[in-house]
C-alpha cells in the first residue's frame, strides 16, 4: 500500500501546498458539486459533438435540401421519411445489412470461441506472445489498405488467393469479387479475417475471468468439455462475451470503408449495405435532407437495438443474482 | 498430454497464427518487390528483395507530414478522451448520480450510428463554424469518438477497485483529486492501457471523417492511402504496400508489448491480475 | 491555313514577353508572395503535369514578367472522391483550393450553388481573352465549358481533353504467323496500319479479340472497364449505345424515359457483356488502373483506355511495341463505320471565393496556360491540349504515340459527353448499379434493367424540376431484381 505511505509524507508538508493539492482541497470544499464537476467535460463533449449536430440533423431531415442544387432548403414535413419507407432499394440494403451483421457476428463469435478455447491452454507455447501478436495483427490494419490489397489478392489474374484456390480445386481461378454469387461472401471473409481476432481476444479475456477454484473443481469432477463450458465457463465469462458480441454487432452494423473500396457495393447491388446508401446520398449526391432522414432512422434503429440488447443482458443478470 | 501431442498442439497453434498473419506478411513481402514482381503470374514467393520502394517512399513529399498528423492527432485525441472518460467513470462508479445507467446506455448507442450518419451533422456544423481542416476541431471530434468505449471499460475497472481505498485516503487527509489520480488511477492501469490501445486503433485507421472534415493540413495516413492509390502509371502497388507495412508496424509493436494489459482490459474490470 | 496559324503562333510567342512586360510594369502584385492551391485528380497525368508546369515553369515566368513570387501546392483525390473533396471545401466558402480540375459532368453541381466563377460574365467584364481562344472542335466547348446543356454559358475552360482510344500490342498484331493463322481462321486480314483500323467494326473487333483470347497461355483479346466505381462501366458501355444509334436522354426536355430504355440500347448492353468473354476473368472489377496493369503485363492483347493514360499504358522506351488506334464502331448500311465513344477530359474551374490577389494569379496563370508553347509543353509531358493551335501545329502528331488517335476521336462525330446536371452523381449511381448488375449476371433482362434505370432517372430529374414529365405509372411495378 505504497500510496498510503506517501499520504503521511504529504501531510507533513501541508505548509507548502502544491498547486495540485490546492486545487484538490478547493474542490473538496465543494464536495456536493464535485460529482457534477467531474461530469462537466464529458457533458461538454456530449453536447457539442452529439446533441447539437443531432438536433441539426433531425431538423434538416424535415427539409428538402440538396447542397448542390443552388436552392435554399424547403420545409417538406415528413416527406423524406415517407420516401425512405417506400423505397425498395433502402429496404433491400437494410435486409442485406441485417444478413451481413448476423453472418459476420455469428462466424466471428464461433471462430473466436473455438480458437480462443484452443489457445487457452497455451501458456507453455514457445513464442506465445509473438504468436498472439500475429493473431491480433489483422485488427490493426486500416480497412482502406485491407480492401486495396484484398482486391489484388482476389483478382483471378494476379491474385494469390485465387491462385491457391485454383491450385487446390484444379479449376480456373474464380473471380470472387466480380461474381454475384461470391462477392458478398468474399467481402464477408475479409471482415471475418479482420475481426475474428477481436473475438479471440474477448474469449481469452472471458476465460481468464473464470475463477481458478471452479476450474479445479471441474477438473476433479472430471466434467466433459461441453459440460465444463456450459456450467463453469459460460456463467462466469458470459458478461464479457456478451459485451464483445455487442461491440462487434455495433461495428458490423457500421461497416462502410471496407466494402466501399472493395466492391463499391457491387457488382449490381450485391454488397450495397445501408451505410453505403447513406454515404452516397450524403456525400456523392449531397442530398442532405434525405440523407439526414435516413441517418435519423438509423440512429433510432441503433438505439432500439442497443436497448433491447442491454435489456436482455440486464434481465439475465438480474435472474442470476 | 504426451510430449508428442503437446508438440502437435503447439504446431497447430502456430499454423493458426501464421494463417491469420499471412495476408499482412504478403503485403509486407510486396513492399520488397518491384511492381512487375507484385503483378507476376503465378504469384512470386521467392524473389530478390529490393529496398527501392522504401528509399522512394521516404523521398516523397508530404508522407512525413501525414505520419506526424496520424501520430499526433490520434494520440492527443485518445489521451483527451481517456482523461475525460476517467473523470466521468469515477463519478459514475462512486457517486452514481441519477441517470448513470441512462448515460452509459446513450454513450453506447452513439457508437452504433454508422460513421456516414455521424459525419453528416458534424460536417454541417463544421462548415457553419468554419472548423473544417482545423487541427483542434479534428482532435476533439476523435476524442468524442473514443469516449464511449473508454467510459465503458474504465467504469468496470473502477467498480472493481474497492471503495475502502478511497475512504482510507480521504480519512488520511487526501483530497478527492488525490484519491482519483494517485490512489485509483494506478490500480486501473490495465483498463487505461486497453482503452488507449483500442481507441487508438480506431482513430489510427479512420478514413471517412478525416476525408470529409479534414483538409490540407490535417490529412492522415488512411486518407493519404486512398488518395495515393493510383499514380500516373496505374495503381501504385509498391507505394500502397510500403505505406501499409510502415503504418501497421507501430500498432503491432504496441500489441506485442502491451498484450498482457489488452487481455486484462477486455475483461472490463471483472478480473484483476494475469489472464 | 496551317501555315497561317503557325505564323500567327510564332507572332504570338514573339509578342507575349513584350506585352507581358508592358503589363507587368504596374502589376498590382509586384513584390508579393502568393500561395496557390490546385485540387486535381490523383494518379492522373494531365492533372499532375499541370501542377508540375505551374510550379516549374509558370512560377519563374510570373516572377520575371509580373514580379511576384507564387508557390503552388497540389491536393489530389481519386476520380470517385474528388467531387466530395471539392464540394465539402467549397461549401464552407473556403479558399482552400483556388483552382479546381473538375470532371466535366460536375459543371452543373459546381455552378448551381454559385461556388465557381461564371466565365461568360468574365468575358463580358474585362476578360475577353477567354472568349477568343480557338478550340479544336465544338465538342470541346459542349463537353468542358457549357452548362446547362444546350446553352452557351461558360463555366469551365479545358484543362485537358480526353477520349477513349484503343491500345494494341503491335508485336503480336504484326507477327506473320499470327496474321496467317488469323486469315486462315476468319478469311480476312488483320489490320496492320493506323489507317486500317478506321474500317474495323464491332463484329470484326470481336473476331480479333476472340482470336487472341488464349486463357491457357494467359493471353486475352482485350480489356475494358466494368467496375461499379464512379463512371467506369458507364464510360465503356456508352460507346456501344451511341455507335449503334441509341441515345440516353433529351437534354432539352430533360426526359430519360422512352429514350434510354430502347431496344437498341438493350442490344448494346448484350454486346458489351458478351465482350467479357475475351477479357481476363477479373474484368468485371476493372477500373482505369487495372486495364493498365493487364495491358502492360502483356496479359491483354489490346486495351480500351483514356488517351490521358497513354504514358501509363505505354511506358517510356516501349513505344515501338505498341500502337494506338481509333476504337471500332458500328457498321452502317452504306458500309461506313460509325464510331462514337465517350469523351473524358477535365475543365479548370475557378473558386468564386478567391480574393482579389488569388483571382489575379488565376488569370495570369490561365493566360499563360493557353499560350501555344505552354500547350505544346503540356503535351510533351503527357497531357492532351484541346486548342486548335496545338492540335493543328506542325509535328503535333509525332509528339506522343497516341496523339493521332486522340485528335481523330476528338470531334463531334466521334465523341459524346453526357449530362452536366447537378443531379449527375445520383443518376450515375443508378445506372452503375443497373449495368454492373447486368454485366455480372445478377439480373439477366437487359430491357428490364433499362426500364428500371430510366424510371429512376426520370424521377430524379422530375424531382429536381428539370422535366415536367413524371415517371409513367408502369414504373411503380418495375424493380431491378
Amino acid at each position: 500500500m505504497q500510496h498510503i505511505g506517501s499520504r503521511s509524507q504529504r501531510k507533513s508538508v501541508t505548509q507548502k501546498l502544491s498547486w495540485w493539492a490546492q486545487l484538490g482541497h478547493a474542490l473538496d470544499r465543494r464536495e456536493r458539486t464535485l460529482p457534477s464537476l467531474l461530469l462537466v467535460p464529458v457533458l461538454l463533449f456530449f453536447i457539442i459533438w452529439n446533441i447539437i449536430p443531432t438536433l441539426w440533423m433531425v431538423g434538416l431531415s424535415f427539409y428538402n435540401y440538396s447542397m448542390i442544387s443552388g436552392r435554399p432548403a424547403r420545409f417538406i414535413g415528413i416527406t423524406n421519411f415517407a420516401d425512405i419507407l417506400v423505397d425498395n432499394s433502402v429496404w433491400l440494403s437494410f435486409s442485406k445489412t441485417l444478413i451481413w451483421v448476423f453472418s459476420t457476428v455469428a462466424i466471428e463469435t464461433a471462430l473466436g470461441l473455438l480458437l480462443g478455447l484452443l489457445f487457452w491452454g497455451s501458456a507453455k507455447l514457445p513464442g506465445r506472445r509473438l504468436a498472439l501478436t500475429m493473431i491480433f495483427a489483422p485488427m490493426m490494419i486500416t480497412p482502406v489498405a485491407a480492401s486495396i490489397f484484398f482486391r489484388l489478392m482476389y483478382d483471378p489474374t494476379f491474385g494469390v488467393i485465387s491462385w491457391v484456390i485454383s491450385l487446390l480445386t484444379g479449376q480456373a481461378a474464380p473471380n470472387l469479387l466480380g461474381d454475384r454469387l461470391t462477392a458478398f461472401g468474399a467481402a464477408l471473409a475479409v471482415d471475418v479475417w479482420i475481426w475474428t481476432p477481436f473475438m479471440i481476444l474477448i474469449t481469452l479475456a472471458a476465460l481468464g475471468s473464470v475463477p481458478r477454484a471452479e476450474l479445479e473443481a471441474a477438473q476433479i469432477d472430471k466434467l466433459s468439455w461441453i459440460k465444463k463450458f456450459r456450467y463453469v465457463i459460460l456463467p462466469n465469462g458470459k458478461f464479457i462475451l456478451m459485451l464483445g458480441i455487442l461491440l462487434r454487432t455495433i461495428d458490423s452494423f457500421k461497416t462502410m470503408d471496407l466494402i466501399f473500396s472493395l466492391t463499391r457495393g457491387g457488382p449490381g447491388n450485391t454488397t450495397e449495405l445501408i451505410a453505403i446508401v447513406l454515404y452516397r446520398k450524403a456525400f456523392e449526391a449531397f442530398n442532405l435532407g434525405w440523407a439526414s432522414a435516413l441517418a435519423v432512422i438509423l440512429l433510432l434503429t441503433a438505439i432500439a437495438f442497443t436497448s433491447i440488447y442491454l435489456f436482455i443482458l440486464n434481465r439475465k443478470q438480474a435472474e442470476e443474482a | 498430454m504426451t510430449q508428442g501431442r503437446t508438440r502437435l498442439y503447439h504446431l497447430l497453434l502456430w499454423v493458426i497464427a501464421l494463417i491469420f498473419f499471412s495476408p499482412i506478411l504478403w503485403i509486407a513481402l510486396a513492399s520488397f518487390k518491384t511492381k512487375d514482381q507484385i503483378l507476376a503470374t503465378p504469384p512470386l514467393f521467392v524473389f530478390p528483395p529490393t529496398l527501392a520502394n522504401y528509399t522512394d517512399f521516404f523521398s516523397r513529399q508530404n508522407v512525413g507530414e501525414y505520419f506526424v498528423n496520424s501520430f499526433l492527432i490520434s494520440i492527443v485525441a485518445v489521451l483527451i478522451a481517456i482523461l475525460v472518460s476517467f473523470l466521468a467513470s469515477y463519478c459514475f462508479s462512486r457517486f452514481q448520480p441519477r441517470g448513470t445507467s441512462f448515460m452509459m446506455f446513450i454513450l453506447l448507442s452513439i457508437r452504433m450510428v454508422p460513421a456516414a450518419a455521424t459525419v453528416v451533422p458534424i460536417f454541417l456544423m463544421y462548415s457553419a463554424f468554419s472548423w473544417k481542416d482545423s487541427w483542434p476541431a479534428l482532435v476533439l471530434f476523435y476524442a468524442m469518438f473514443s469516449i464511449p468505449f473508454s467510459v465503458w471499460i474504465l467504469k468496470g475497472f473502477i467498480d472493481g477497485v474497492s471503495r475502502r481505498y478511497d475512504e482510507t485516503a480521504l480519512v488520511n487527509g487526501g483530497s478527492r483529486l488525490h484519491v482519483m489520480f494517485k490512489v485509483v488511477l494506478p490500480q486501473v492501469r490495465p483498463g487505461l492501457i486497453a482503452a488507449f490501445i483500442f481507441n487508438l486503433i480506431f482513430v489510427w485507421n479512420e478514413f471517412l471523417v478525416n476525408f470529409i472534415i479534414g483538409g490540407k493540413t490535417t490529412t492522415m495516413i488512411p486518407t493519404a492511402l486512398m488518395i495515393g492509390v493510383a499514380n500516373n502509371l496505374g495503381t501504385d502497388w509498391t507505394f500502397v504496400a510500403t505505406l501499409t507495412t510502415l503504418y501497421i508496424l507501430p500498432p503491432i509493436i504496441a500489441i506485442f508489448f502491451f498484450q498482457k494489459y489488452l487481455l486484462v482490459g477486455m475483461t472490463f474490470g471483472t478480473v484483476r491480475g494475469e489472464v | 491555313m496551317r501555315k497561317f496559324l503557325f505564323v500567327l503562333m510564332v507572332l504570338a510567342i514573339a509578342l507575349t514577353p513584350t506585352l507581358a512586360l508592358a503589363q507587368g510594369g504596374d502589376h498590382p502584385l509586384r513584390g508579393q508572395t502568393i500561395d496557390m492551391a490546385i485540387l486535381g485528380i490523383g494518379g492522373w497525368i494531365p492533372s499532375s503535369v499541370a501542377v508540375t508546369l505551374a510550379q516549374e515553369e509558370f512560377a519563374p515566368y510570373a516572377l520575371e514578367n509580373y514580379g511576384y513570387t507564387v508557390n503552388w501546392s497540389f491536393q489530389e483525390a481519386p476520380f470517385s472522391n474528388l467531387f466530395q473533396k471539392a464540394a465539402t471545401s467549397l461549401a464552407t466558402g473556403s479558399q482552400e483550393f483556388n483552382i479546381i480540375i473538375s470532371d466535366s459532368q460536375w459543371l452543373g453541381a459546381f455552378a448551381e450553388p454559385g461556388w465557381i466563377v461564371n466565365i461568360s460574365d468574365l468575358i463580358a467584364d474585362g476578360y475577353p481573352q477567354y472568349g477568343e481562344i480557338e478550340w479544336y472542335d465544338p465538342v470541346v466547348q459542349s463537353a468542358y465549358m457549357y452548362y446547362p446543356d444546350g446553352t452557351q454559358t461558360i463555366w469551365g475552360l479545358p484543362e485537358t481533353g480526353d477520349v477513349v482510344v484503343l491500345y494494341v500490342n503491335k508485336e503480336l498484331l504484326l507477327d506473320p504467323d499470327e496474321r496467317a493463322a488469323f486469315e486462315a481462321e476468319y478469311g480476312w486480314t488483320l489490320p496492320a496500319t493506323y489507317e486500317d483500323w478506321f474500317d474495323i467494326d464491332f463484329d470484326q473487333f470481336e473476331q480479333i479479340a476472340a482470336f487472341f483470347t488464349r486463357p491457357e497461355e494467359g493471353l486475352y483479346g482485350t480489356a475494358m472497364q466494368y467496375s461499379k466505381e464512379y463512371d467506369f462501366m458507364t464510360m465503356f458501355l456508352y460507346p456501344f449505345i451511341f455507335s449503334l444509334g441509341g441515345d440516353i436522354w433529351n437534354p432539352e426536355t430533360g426526359d430519360v424515359y422512352g429514350i434510354l430504355n430502347s431496344d437498341v440500347n438493350a442490344q448494346a448492353m448484350e454486346i458489351n457483356k458478351r465482350w467479357l468473354n475475351y477479357q481476363p476473368p477479373g474484368a468485371l472489377n476493372y477500373g482505369i488502373p487495372d486495364v493498365v496493369d493487364v495491358f502492360t503485363q502483356n496479359i491483354a492483347f489490346s486495351g480500351f483506355q483514356w488517351a490521358a493514360m497513354g504514358a501509363g499504358m505505354i511506358p517510356a522506351g516501349t513505344e515501338d511495341k505498341y500502337m494506338v488506334v481509333v476504337p471500332p464502331g458500328a457498321r452502317m448500311e452504306d458500309g461506313s463505320v460509325r464510331r462514337i465513344w465517350s469523351i473524358g477530359g477535365q475543365p479548370w474551374v475557378i473558386n468564386a471565393n478567391n480574393d482579389e490577389a488569388h483571382m489575379r494569379v488565376v488569370h495570369d496563370f490561365l493566360n499563360w496556360w493557353y499560350l501555344p508553347e505552354t500547350q505544346i509543353r503540356f503535351n510533351e509531358l503527357g497531357g492532351n491540349p484541346a486548342t486548335a493551335g496545338a492540335l493543328n501545329s506542325e509535328g503535333y502528331d509525332d509528339i506522343q504515340v497516341w496523339n493521332r488517335a486522340y485528335k481523330d476521336m476528338l470531334t463531334e462525330e466521334t465523341a459524346r459527353d453526357f449530362w452536366h446536371e447537378p443531379t449527375y452523381s445520383e443518376m450515375l449511381a443508378i445506372q452503375q448499379e443497373g449495368w454492373t448488375a447486368f454485366a455480372s449476371g445478377q439480373v439477366t433482362d437487359a430491357m428490364n434493367t433499362l426500364n428500371w434505370i430510366a424510371c429512376e432517372q426520370q424521377e430524379i430529374l422530375y424531382n429536381d424540376g428539370r422535366t415536367e414529365t413524371p415517371p409513367p405509372a408502369e414504373c411503380a411495378d418495375i424493380t431491378l431484381e
